[in-house]
């Protein structure tokens, strides 16, 4: 008798992601995130063309003029056009952080997946290592591994990642720790499937909320890093353009030309807050528990 | 007789854990024919399900070490590699596990998990594959199965999930179906219609099934033959009607009086069993069920475990002293 009733209700299929896109877009939060990564985006991509001066294009007369119709956001010390620069550091900041998460997710994930799922002595050896990674504070760590490999744009993505790899390797393996007792996983090994593809097929799929939620905060949190590592010179080097840089470079004439620092640094506070807004949306529309909250709350109104 | 489709003798698990070894499963003994339905009923913890989940191998040893003999068409399954393991499951032996809320894949369709076991047994992909996949639903009883196969578990209520799952067990033909207390977490009606379809199936397909539950009204209507289970041990074996009509257990007294009858002519109040199964850890020396056991001596009850025997046709007993049978 439930049967029909439950074909009436269940008409049309709903799948999960669908689901959460709804409920995405009902978060004003997310939508003005979502909106402002794509211009971003949009701005990494087609940066030098949209550029209305050279990066480069010194111009020692007009050196240090606040924002004007001809120099929106002002110019430098050697009168190279701000707004220019900022735009097409959008770039390689994206680039570094997208590139370092990617590389954070395809060392952690594995890592917390084979330590979730077989547990023992692999569990406490790949943990451990870790632990020992997380043990230091991030921009150290990072700064460290620069030490080593030398300053440039490329090993700050691998320094990074590597920063950002024992994030994604715990909060994997403690979702897998929890998906692997369900009986839908004894049940596929029931039916005959192996461990690799019951970890690739049944418990990633499951676990994929949570590291979707991390990757878009720690995009966030990387670009953050290339900022800093960038200010401290280890990042992208002279005469490029990135945010840090130019932070570091307006430090210097913040009395005279405040605009130097302020806009770039502005560029990264949106950036960052963008990517925590889309966050933060998608937790909530990923988590089940916040959800259910949600849910009987609109049932009592 | 033809020969069984799996013998069992004397299993026996273990676990090891903190307050030592746990005798979870301490020799058991059977026989499955095909076409056959066989029920061991047993309380929580008399550990039915553990002795069903080694046949499957699906015991990680360790903690569990699992010792005796399973075999299947005559090959023993204990002892085989988890490659060789894979091929069995789903293919020879399949499962149905108790509660159908949660043993469906929720961010799969019903399709993909159908076809999931053929795809690993038979090399049925694509299109045959759905195609029998909508076969299989139809047949488990799921209406509009074109429909359904897209379905994502939450779309479906507890007795069709449980239909989907039967059918996911049903997809590689496999001679030996064990439902574990497949139809406890579902409503009566629903229940009904569950061990009606296995029962139906069963006659279509000619699948011998292991049916494991501690409801006794669920085995009067399917099994053939009954085993009860205590303390890791069988406590009576007979033929379903055989079994009701004159239990030859304590046990077994007590389980069957401890239930309901409408009509029948029973005291106003309901037998129960004093006390509580042993521990697995302490399991004490003699009979199992001695300590809770009305007619026990004290003496050989408490000291020697009771050997299976016969005490009519098809009909045995643990016991030293076996109800209605006159003891030299």
């Amino acid at each position: 008798m439930s049967d029909h009733l439950d074909d009436r209700l269940a008409a049309k299929p709903v799948s999960r992601t669908r689901e959460t896109l709804q409920t995405l877009m009902a978060n004003k939060l997310a939508v003005a995130g979502l909106i402002a990564l794509t211009i971003l985006v949009f701005v990494g991509i087609f940066g030098e063309t949209i550029a209305p001066y050279g990066i480069n294009e010194i111009d020692i007369p007009n050196r240090l003029t606040g924002p004007s119709g001809t120099h929106w956001f002002g110019t430098d010390d050697l009168g190279r056009d701000v707004f220019s620069r900022v735009i097409v550091a959008a770039r390689v900041s994206l680039q570094v952080g997208f590139i370092a998460v990617g590389f954070a997710l395809v060392v952690g994930v594995p890592i917390g997946l084979v330590a979730g799922y077989y547990r023992g002595g692999i569990d406490s050896f790949l943990m451990r290592m870790m632990d020992v990674l997380f043990s230091f504070p991030a921009i150290l760590l990072a700064i460290a591994i620069l030490a080593v490999l030398g300053p440039g744009v490329g090993n700050a993505m691998i320094a990074i990642g590597l920063v950002y790899t024992p994030i994604f390797a715990r909060i994997t393996r403690g979702s897998v720790l929890v998906v692997s007792e369900e009986v839908y996983v004894r049940a596929a090994r029931s039916i005959g499937a192996g461990n690799r593809r019951i970890i690739a097929r049944h418990i990633l799929p499951n676990v994929m909320a949570p590291i979707i939620v991390q990757t878009t905060l720690s995009l966030a949190f990387a670009i953050l890093s290339e900022a800093a590592l960038s200010f401290l010179g280890l990042g992208v080097q002279p005469p490029n353009p990135a945010w840090g840089r130019m932070l570091a470079e307006g430090r210097n004439f913040f009395q005279q030309a405040p605009w130097m620092g302020i806009f770039p640094g502005l560029a990264i506070l949106v950036t960052v807050m963008a990517f925590n807004f889309v966050g933060d949306g998608l937790r909530d529309a990923l988590d089940p528990k916040q959800k259910s909250v949600i849910e009987s709350r609109g049932q009592s109104v | 007789m033809t020969a069984p489709v799996l013998q069992v003798r004397d299993l026996q698990v273990r676990f090891g854990t903190k307050r030592g070894v746990a005798n979870v499963v301490n020799g058991i003994s059977y026989d499955l024919h095909a076409g056959e339905t066989l029920a061991i009923v047993g309380e929580s913890g008399s550990g039915k399900s553990v002795s069903v989940l080694a046949l499957m191998g699906l015991l990680p040893q360790p903690p569990a070490a699992v010792a005796g003999s399973v075999l299947y068409h005559g090959d023993e399954l204990l002892g085989l590699s988890p490659k060789e393991w894979r091929g069995i499951r789903g293919r020879g032996t399949a499962m149905i596990f108790q509660d159908p809320m949660t043993s469906l894949n929720p961010v799969r369709t019903v399709g993909y998990q159908l076809t999931e076991p053929m795809a690993l047994h038979l090399g049925l992909k694509g299109d045959d594959a759905r195609q029998r996949a909508i076969e299989l639903l139809d047949l488990v009883g799921i209406p509009s199965p074109e429909a359904r196969i897209d379905d994502y578990p939450h779309q479906l209520s507890g007795g069709m999930r449980q239909r989907v799952m039967i059918a996911m067990g049903l997809a590689c033909d496999p001679d030996v179906l064990i439902a574990d207390e497949a139809t406890t977490a579902l409503d009566v009606t629903t229940q009904a219609q569950i061990t009606e379809l296995v029962d139906e199936l069963q006659e279509r397909v000619g699948m011998a099934v292991i049916w494991i539950t501690h409801d006794l009204g669920v085995v009067a209507s399917i099994a053939d033959r009954v085993h009860v289970m205590y303390g890791g041990r069988f406590m009576e074996q007979a033929g379903v009607d055989a079994l009701y009509a004159t239990p030859r257990h304590p046990y077994t007294e007590g389980l069957l009086g401890s239930l309901p009858m409408p009509g029948a002519d029973r005291p106003e109040r309901l037998v129960t069993i004093p006390g509580l199964p042993p521990d697995p850890v302490a399991m004490p020396a003699g009979c199992p069920f001695a300590p809770r056991c009305g007619y026990s001596d004290g003496d050989r009850c408490v000291g020697t475990v009771p050997a299976m025997e016969s005490v009519g046709a098809g009909h045995d007993s643990a016991c030293h002293y076996p109800l209605g049978v006159v003891n030299g």
